[in-house]
């Protein structure tokens, strides 16, 4: 085994596994579920970047440290949260000093489950209007490559990736096309836009979206959907836009290959002037589990395209991206990965190209 | 005396390389004769036959109640290494090990489950389990003799019959 293997099977708790260990057989269990039943888990990562030019953090540096809970509150309500912990840029500058890490809570939903076919929740989501955005959230362990596209990064503001508010969700079999959807009205953006409206709605117009997508079961593997969200946004300025987003995933989640494709256009309308712009994205991801040695090795390739329409006012000072990323993930245990990822890139028309080497040691527990 | 004895074994070692060379494989007596896997619930799930993908959805999380408005799916899966684990998570879920843990752990984070499938560490601890928790699924090699517990139909065979697809 490696140096790196080793170094990380030593990092990771045996334990740490979402499968949950029943006493052993000699010990006489009740059935019967005590409620609450809380249960702790997270994330982390450690990175390490050099790029040609500086942008983002240089060096070592550590990522996200993200701590999920999960407890039943009874047999068909169940909390689920997310609370992660961000290293800040400007730590001890200010009056007063601003602290080390950012605490975020990500998520924080209460459900209860009628059905397959009816869940109803209420809380503060990752808002379901792409696939990756819900597929993996904050834990850098369970996607493939080192960042999230940028489409859907958080702290981005292309897609509003929360979302605080109500949903309904279920699945049905549909003749074995396994039809899931997710319907759900909330606070949609906040008076700055790459943040969800945590403390109230900055209007009285209620975002909405919908959501819906497919798992065939003789395409097992294979997910396509799509979602639409509506939702009034204003501005600091005042400013206010009718925003419409559409976007289409197409998903081919095994690993021999694993591909991922997602697209969204974003319709935003000056209420003032009547004016309309579109912002077109996507992203493409391709990965390969490579046969040998035990399966531990993943090359990926991704092909990022953001188009940001320069008459969009609300969209002022955004920049449009090309990137390109290759990179090779590694399975040190079954708990810890380790990446290395080469990115280029450039922002627009006319900007110089940048391109770098990033590294990230991930894991869960 | 000493060298012809020597000379005498490594002949000998060398004639049985030769032989063991050019027998057929040795047999998998087991591979032939491996038993069915049962599928076995708790006897107040209502239904007796499930179908393959119907299997698959509940072993991956996706299918988390028996019907509208009835008791959710607790599934008690053998440790890894376990034949019965092995083979459903290879053949009906289409994973690896390392594939079915993080599809569970991912599916926990997601928000889409409360909790994953519960580890037992032997057959009769799964009967035990199974019959003993309402809703409870669990799979174990056939032929179950225990009372307590349901063995369903899979895609309308039983355990034992012809064309019975887990084993």
């Amino acid at each position: 085994m490696s140096l790196a293997g080793a170094a990380l099977l030593a990092l990771t708790p045996a334990a740490a596994s979402a499968q949950e260990t029943s006493p052993p057989h000699d010990q006489h269990q009740s059935p019967a579920r005590d409620y609450p039943s809380f249960k702790l888990s997270g994330f982390g990562d450690v990175n390490f970047a050099r790029t040609k030019r500086l942008e983002g953090p240089r060096n070592f540096f550590e990522g996200q440290l993200t701590l999920h809970m999960t407890s039943e509150l009874s047999p068909r309500t169940t909390f689920f949260g997310e609370i992660s912990f961000t290293p800040r840029p400007d730590a001890g500058t200010g009056t007063p000093a601003a602290t080390g890490f950012n605490t975020e809570v990500e998520r924080m939903i209460v459900r209860f489950d009628h059905s397959d076919q009816l869940k109803v929740s209420v809380g503060r989501y990752h808002t379901p209007i792409n696939y990756w955005n819900t597929a993996f959230h904050h834990g850098q362990w369970l996607q493939t490559s080192i960042t999230r596209p940028e489409m859907t990064q958080f702290g981005g503001r292309l897609l509003p990736v929360h979302f605080v508010g109500g949903l309904v969700e279920g699945s049905v079999p549909a003749g074995g096309l396994n039809v899931n959807y997710k319907a759900g009205v909330g606070n949609g953006r906040g008076s700055v836009i790459s943040r969800g409206g945590d403390h109230g709605d900055v209007n009285s117009q209620l975002a909405w979206l919908v959501n819906a997508f497919v798992k065939p079961d003789k395409l097992f593997g294979l997910q396509v959907g799509g979602a639409v969200y509506g939702d009034r946004v204003t501005l600091a300025t005042s400013a206010e836009f009718n925003e419409h987003i559409v976007s289409a995933h197409a998903v081919w989640q095994k690993e021999n290959p694993e591909v991922v494709f997602e697209y969204a256009a974003v319709r935003h309308r000056d209420r003032q002037t009547g004016a309309v712009a579109w912002t077109p994205a996507f992203y493409i991801q391709v990965a390969h589990r490579l046969p040998f040695n035990n399966e531990l090795w993943k090359p990926y390739v991704r092909f990022e395209h953001i188009d940001v329409n320069a008459a969009d006012a609300m969209f002022a000072g955004l920049p449009s991206l090309d990137m390109s990323t290759v990179g090779l993930r590694y399975d040190a245990s079954v708990f810890a990965a380790v990446k290395a990822e080469y990115r280029t890139w450039t922002r627009g028309t006319g900007t110089p190209r940048n391109h770098g080497g990033f590294f990230q040691l991930c894991f869960t527990f | 005396m000493r060298h012809r004895r020597l000379r005498a074994s490594l002949a000998a070692l060398a004639m049985l390389i030769l032989v063991s060379a050019g027998l057929p494989a040795p047999i998998d007596v087991h591979a032939q004769t491996q038993p069915d896997i049962a599928v076995i619930v708790h006897p107040s799930v209502t239904i007796d036959n499930l179908s393959l993908a119907d299997l698959r959805r509940i072993l991956t999380g996706d299918r988390e109640f028996w019907a509208a408005g009835s008791q959710r799916v607790t599934i008690f899966i053998r440790a890894p290494i376990a034949r019965e684990r092995d083979a459903v998570v290879r053949d009906v879920c289409q994973m690896t090990e390392a594939q079915f843990r993080q599809h569970w752990i991912g599916k926990v984070f997601r928000a889409e489950t409360p909790s994953g499938p519960k580890i037992v560490y032997s057959a009769d601890s799964t009967i035990e389990q199974v019959s003993r928790t309402p809703g409870a699924i669990g799979l174990v090699l056939s032929p179950v003799t225990a009372k307590g517990v349901k063995v369903l139909k899979i895609d309308g065979r039983a355990p034992g019959q012809a064309g019975y697809k887990l084993r």
